[in-house]
């Protein structure tokens, strides 16, 4: 049974067609929504969100892009929308704890791990995950355009100037 | 950091940067089936247990199934005498009314068979302390009981009894969380089990509802 078939089977609501789909594709969108959020209990989350919403939009997937991208769209749109809600989270808590600041004791000087990580984190949302579906995760800019919705152009000036942000900041780690 | 450096760090990045740990995929999708194909989530997960091994529920129904079929009544075929539309129609009405009372009769023997067994799993559930070897033995013998229970809970013994129904759901609570001792088990898994048992009153409806069934034999 080609995949094709299986989605008219899940639309129909057989479970075990449904199942399938979800064996097949679950794996790589759990590794993107770890690699985006870098939270086992948020790639978790995300992982059900994504095959929820696409289960019940899957009358909507047309079959212009490949199924997998499709559903990598809704991960990347997912984690985002997570994203922004917790910078809005954070940004309240860090000016009621403002104070406190000040008392914590100076951190120790992090490993180059440590900082690559840092640097990837301090990238705009739009660099960053440009940065992560191309460099890490392997996808192909016109793979990165279809899931984000960008002209492939926009998405090759994302990765450089993401890689020129990730460059300078990582500049004065000597190993 | 020199451009070797740099590139280095990029090819390294798939290696170093939020590497992922072992999807959950059984537990992520009895949440998405629960969602999505409104299967309750509880079930689901042990559901997981089924799917690896279906010949255990195969196995199950025609253990429920050969126990029925023994205590069916072996004549079933028209009296030789019966010739007339009417009679025939007699006939297999009364034939047709013993059958359906036989096969209620045959579903309550099993379910009391299967509810002095879970009472038997039930009140000899390991202690708090209870070793890796014990659960897995307790665990075995959850599972198997807990196909017998899904089927039992579809049985028409279960739709004319609303307390039974009740029970067996409750049951299947249980014995899906005794199943699970299989895998590593927390510190209070066991606490929950017992618990689960107390507040349920589940071995004291046990006991009521296999006395009841034997009575009704």
């Amino acid at each position: 049974m080609n995949e094709r078939q299986l989605i008219a089977r899940v639309i129909a609501g057989d479970r075990l067609a449904g199942r399938t789909l979800y064996d097949t594709h679950a794996p790589r969108v759990y590794s993107l929504a770890y690699r985006l959020s870098g939270d086992a209990e948020k790639a978790r989350e995300v992982t059900q969100d994504t095959f929820i919403r696409a289960f019940s939009r899957l009358a909507q997937f047309r079959g212009d892009a490949a199924f997998s991208t499709w559903l990598h769209r809704i991960v990347v749109t997912v984690v985002s929308n997570a994203r922004r809600s917790e910078v809005r989270i954070a940004r309240e808590v860090a000016l009621d704890e403002a104070h406190s600041i000040e008392m914590t004791a100076p951190e120790a000087e992090p490993d180059l791990k440590e900082s690559i990580a840092r640097a990837v984190d301090n990238l705009s949302e739009a660099y960053r995950t440009t940065l992560i579906l191309h460099d890490i995760e392997g996808y192909t800019h016109a793979e990165i355009a279809s899931m984000l919705g960008v002209p492939e152009g926009t998405c090759k000036s994302r990765l450089s100037a993401a890689r020129a942000q990730l460059r300078e900041q990582l500049a004065a780690f000597k190993e | 950091m020199d451009d070797d450096q740099f590139d280095e760090v990029l090819r390294d990045l798939p290696r170093t940067f939020n590497v992922p740990p072992e999807p959950p995929l059984d537990e992520m999708w009895s949440v998405i089936e629960a969602s999505h194909f409104n299967a309750p989530v509880p079930i689901s997960a042990p559901r997981g247990f089924t799917s690896r091994a279906p010949w255990l529920a195969v196995a199950a129904a025609l253990v429920v199934g050969i126990g029925i079929g023994h205590y069916l009544p072996l004549g079933k075929t028209a009296p030789a005498n019966a010739t007339s539309p009417s009679a025939i129609a007699s006939s297999n009405s009364s034939s047709a009314v013993k059958d359906t009372s036989a096969v209620a009769d045959a579903y309550r023997d099993q379910t009391s068979r299967y509810l002095g067994q879970a009472a038997a799993l039930l009140i000899s559930l390991p202690a708090r302390d209870a070793n890796a070897k014990t659960d897995a033995t307790f665990a075995s013998k959850a599972a198997d009981l807990l196909v017998t229970t899904r089927l039992l809970i579809d049985s028409p013994a279960a739709a004319e009894d609303p307390k039974l129904h009740s029970l067996l759901e409750d049951l299947e609570l249980v014995l899906v969380q005794i199943a699970r001792l299989r895998g590593a088990r927390s510190k209070g898994d066991l606490d929950l089990i017992h618990q689960a048992v107390e507040q349920g009153d589940v071995i004291s409806r046990l006991n009521s509802a296999v006395a009841t069934t034997q009575s009704s034999e």
